[in-house]
């Protein structure tokens, strides 16, 4: 079977400095698989060669067969790769409706004259847009705030949002960039809940992150980062016993069992 | 034709003297970039101030070239400090268009004051020199051309040393470098930003007043300028000093020899053309570098 | 909720339908040829200030080639009728197409540059267009230009007196103001300020930001240039002055006051700023300082408008209410 998501051998320097080092790996589909590595091991340069935000100087991206390395976001976006943003990115003077109307795909069948002139079609697209909006909006529980201003919005919400809004164009996976750095520990068991939520409706998840439980009982597959390319990989139990990754992260010896999330 | 070599000298010297003035300019704006991340609208219209304290100082002086050109000097100075204090330093140097906007405002206030209060109408403006002048053989200099130039050389002369060798010019260069880092030193960025805008006002404030009787004086007159130095400081790189000498020269000298040979027709065209192309072949190059050259 | 919306919909109608009426009869009401040409400048400089509104407010492109299309529209029919033996409405579209061709072969380049270099190509564009108006003297007649033009004809009957020539701007003017209101509040309008507000994050969500740009801009150049066109014949002559940098001042002005990216305040503000300093007798001059002031003014104080305050106040209160 073809992976859904397949790196082969990336590259990316800068300034002679090899921040993605031959990496290869692959996200089979269906899965959750968790991307780990100490903080500087080259995961966040490797996703935005992935989603297309910086260029690869080597190395092949394929998704679902096809190639998408070198491709601008937009199109990797429309193929079927979204992802969300360390940095958690919104549009603040848009409400939490219109944040996930914006996204292009639900109205790939209609063009600009259709959404100039407003016609037939075009209401009839945005109406199952609307639909599977308010759909997502409820997976993440913001439907009380559905006309909010995302400007009012909490950190955390504002994280669920932007994961509703990457989750808009029904994209085959989802990269997620730290999807509860900074979110209420109380809260991070209601994110994995809405994570392997969306999974059972189908959908591929990538995800980045630094908390040790988090990814532990969420992903069914890990693969450790270091100094630019992929250390290993494995079940989430086996890999964090791995002496190669304790190293990697601190030194330890195996059987301390290190946090990882401080180890950044 | 015959090419007279006097005349072929003295378009070459007029060049020289108008593509010094314009470095002054053009100086001004580069210290501003460099410093402050600010492109200033006004930069023209300190310039026009300084040309019309020169005009209406002369007769005040008895018309006595030293004292007035210094009073310009110092009163647009002042006037490039209180922009400062008052409007620039509350703009975050990421906030790039409403430093534009506000400067742009302030130029509107500036030049359109000056409308209202002396008219649109050019003024000529008399030294104690008058017309007089030296001749070598054919061609003729008069005084006040020869030193509009020297005044300039000798204020490159100067703010080289200042970026170069003092505290105050390493603290400008420093900032203009790393921001954070300058920050980690002790520098206080403020103050260097009110030193640079005021600095770079001087010299408008110097290049203003010694044009004043080279050329007609009028409120309009620093925005023809300004535009050009944009060009000007655009093509060199901005906050790049040398560079943005260079090309000062090098237009004064291309205005005054196609001015001299052929009509008017596309002169200055050219050289906003060759911006436009500049800007499209380097899109991100020449507003990225950081930090600023002296050379 | 749902009715004090509706409400706010309904006298928004009502102001719309209130100020065209009087707009409809106010060659009656006034045979004043001064008042009417306050009227046909103020239709026209809010219509630019409005197509600057959608590059600016919209798209987030500090444009100052607006200038150079004004001008450039200006021009076109201006030559259109005297060199060409066109019609006034033949010139206007000439100006419109030149304009379109002229907004998308420059705009494609520069359209790659970002802030500063963005914004000092745009002035150096404007110029350029002053330069050639000025030096191509076969073609623009130069320095002098083109003076007496003739009124407009329509159906064989000349548009002679200001109150006909006036329907025929304030007819373009609510053309070009339905348009640009149409379009703005399309879900294109809402993809423009995705894209104005976080490029990258309509990037990833399958929005190619170049097209919507480029569109934008040159349907700011063709409106713009039609406005110029028809100033041009509210003018009677065209030079080099149509490139003042005085006429980009006044539609910056209009939109920073207005709000930008909001329709209706650039409107109402396209209307206060050039009706009141007429009505408070400034001369040109003050008029442009006291402007420049409030320019300053405005960005210190309320740097997103007179709609943009609103606005906050709007969300502090339901900020506060949340919480």
């Amino acid at each position: 079977m073809i992976p859904l998501l397949e790196i082969s051998d990336l590259v990316k320097a800068f300034r002679g400095v090899r921040a993605v080092d031959g990496a290869s790996f692959a996200v089979q589909a269906g899965s959750i698989t968790g991307l780990i590595g100490p903080n500087g091991s080259g995961k966040s340069t490797a996703i935005d060669c992935i989603s297309g935000f910086q260029r690869a100087d080597a190395g092949r991206v394929h998704l679902d067969g096809t190639a998408i390395d070198g491709l601008p976001p937009q199109r990797i976006a429309r193929a079927g790769l979204t992802r969300t943003f360390q940095d958690v990115r919104v549009y603040d003077t848009y409400t939490v409706l219109e944040n996930l109307l914006v996204v292009a795909k639900p109205f790939a069948t209609t063009n600009w004259a259709d959404a100039f002139l407003r016609t037939q079609k075009f209401r009839e697209t945005h109406g199952q847009a609307e639909a599977r909006a308010l759909d997502l909006i409820d997976l993440v529980g913001l439907t009380r705030l559905t006309h909010a201003p995302a400007l009012i919005l909490s950190y955390g919400q504002k994280k669920l949002l932007a994961f509703a809004a990457a989750m808009m164009s029904n994209p085959s996976i989802v990269v997620l960039d730290e999807p509860v750095a900074g979110v209420n520990p109380t809260r991070v068991n209601e994110v994995a809940e809405i994570v392997r939520a969306a999974n059972r409706g189908g959908t591929t998840f990538l995800i980045i992150e630094h908390n040790v439980d988090f990814i532990t009982s969420l992903c069914d597959h890990v693969i450790v980062f270091d100094r630019g390319r992929k250390l290993t990989e494995g079940p989430p139990a086996e890999v964090h016993r791995d002496p190669l990754v304790l190293d990697a992260y601190l030194g330890v010896e195996p059987g301390h069992e290190p946090h990882l999330a401080r180890a950044g | 034709m015959t090419i007279d070599l006097a005349y072929v000298l003295e378009l070459v010297l007029n060049g020289l003297m108008l593509g010094l003035l314009y470095a002054l300019i053009a100086v001004g704006l580069a210290l501003i970039f460099g410093v402050l991340q600010i492109v200033n609208f006004a930069h023209g219209e300190l310039m026009m101030l300084g040309s019309f304290t020169m005009a209406l100082l002369l007769p005040l002086f008895g018309l006595s070239y030293w004292p007035s050109l210094a009073m310009a000097v110092i009163v647009t100075a002042l006037v490039g400090a209180a922009f400062y204090q008052f409007f620039l330093s509350r703009v975050e140097q990421t906030e790039f268009e409403r430093s534009i906007l506000i400067t742009l405002g302030l130029s509107m206030v500036l030049l359109y004051g000056a409308q209202y209060i002396f008219s649109a109408t050019p003024r000529m403006v008399d030294t104690s020199w008058g017309f007089e002048g030296i001749e070598i053989g054919a061609i003729r200099m008069t005084w006040t051309r020869i030193t509009g130039g020297a005044v300039a050389l000798v204020a490159f002369a100067a703010l080289y040393v200042l970026l170069k060798w003092t505290q105050l010019g390493r603290a400008m260069r420093a900032v203009a470098q790393n921001r954070e880092a300058a920050l980690m030193v002790g520098l206080k960025p403020r103050v260097v930003s009110r030193n640079a805008v005021t600095l770079a006002a001087g010299l408008c404030g110097l290049a203003g007043g010694a044009l004043a009787p080279i050329q007609l004086v009028q409120p309009g007159m620093g925005q023809a300028v300004i535009f050009k130095a944009f060009a000007l400081v655009i093509i060199a790189g901005l906050g790049n000093i040398p560079g943005a000498i260079a090309t000062s020269l090098a237009l004064g000298m291309l205005e005054s020899w196609i001015g001299g040979f052929y009509d008017m027709v596309w002169q200055e065209g050219s050289v906003f053309v060759i911006m436009i192309v500049a800007i499209i072949l380097r899109p991100e190059g020449l507003f990225q570098a950081r930090g600023m050259r002296v050379g | 909720m749902k009715s004090g919306l509706s409400g706010v919909g309904a006298a928004k109608v009502a102001a719309v339908i209130l100020a065209l009426a009087i707009l409809a009869v106010l060659p009656l009401l006034t045979s004043s040829n001064y008042l009417l040409g306050v009227a046909v400048s103020g239709l026209l400089m809010t219509v630019a200030a409005a197509a600057l509104n959608l590059v600016y407010g919209f798209a987030g492109l500090l444009s100052f080639a607006q200038l150079g299309f004004w001008g450039v529209g200006a021009y076109c029919s201006a030559i259109t009728v005297m060199d060409a033996g066109g019609s006034f409405w033949a010139g206007v579209l000439v100006a419109a197409g030149v304009n379109g061709l002229l907004g998308l072969a420059f705009g494609y380049p520069i359209l790659r540059t970002r802030t500063h270099a963005f914004v000092v190509a745009t002035i150096t564009f404007a110029l350029l267009c002053n330069l050639v108006a000025r030096d191509w003297i076969s073609v623009t007649r130069g320095p002098l230009g083109i003076p007496g033009l003739p009124p407009p004809r329509l159906l064989g009957y000349e548009i002679e007196g200001s109150a006909r020539f006036f329907y025929i701007v304030l007819g373009y003017a609510v053309l070009a103001l339905c348009f640009l209101y149409v379009l703005e509040t399309s879900r294109i309008g809402l993809t423009l300020k995705a894209i104005k507000q976080n490029e990258t994050l309509a990037q990833s969500q399958g929005i190619s930001p170049l097209p919507y740009k480029l569109a934008v801009f040159t349907i700011a150049a063709v409106i713009t240039g039609m406005a110029g066109a028809v100033f041009a014949f509210h003018l009677r002559v065209v030079d080099p002055l149509i490139f003042d940098f005085y006429y980009m001042q006044t539609f910056l002005i209009i939109v920073i006051i207005g709000g930008t990216g909001s329709f209706w305040g650039v409107v109402l503000a396209g209307a206060a700023m050039v009706v009141l300093p007429e009505a408070l007798r400034f001369s040109n001059d003050l008029r442009m300082v006291i402007y420049g002031a409030i320019l300053v003014a405005a960005m210190l104080l309320m740097p997103r408008g007179v709609a943009g305050w609103i606005e906050d106040r709007r969300l502090a209160s339901l900020r506060a209410n949340l919480r």
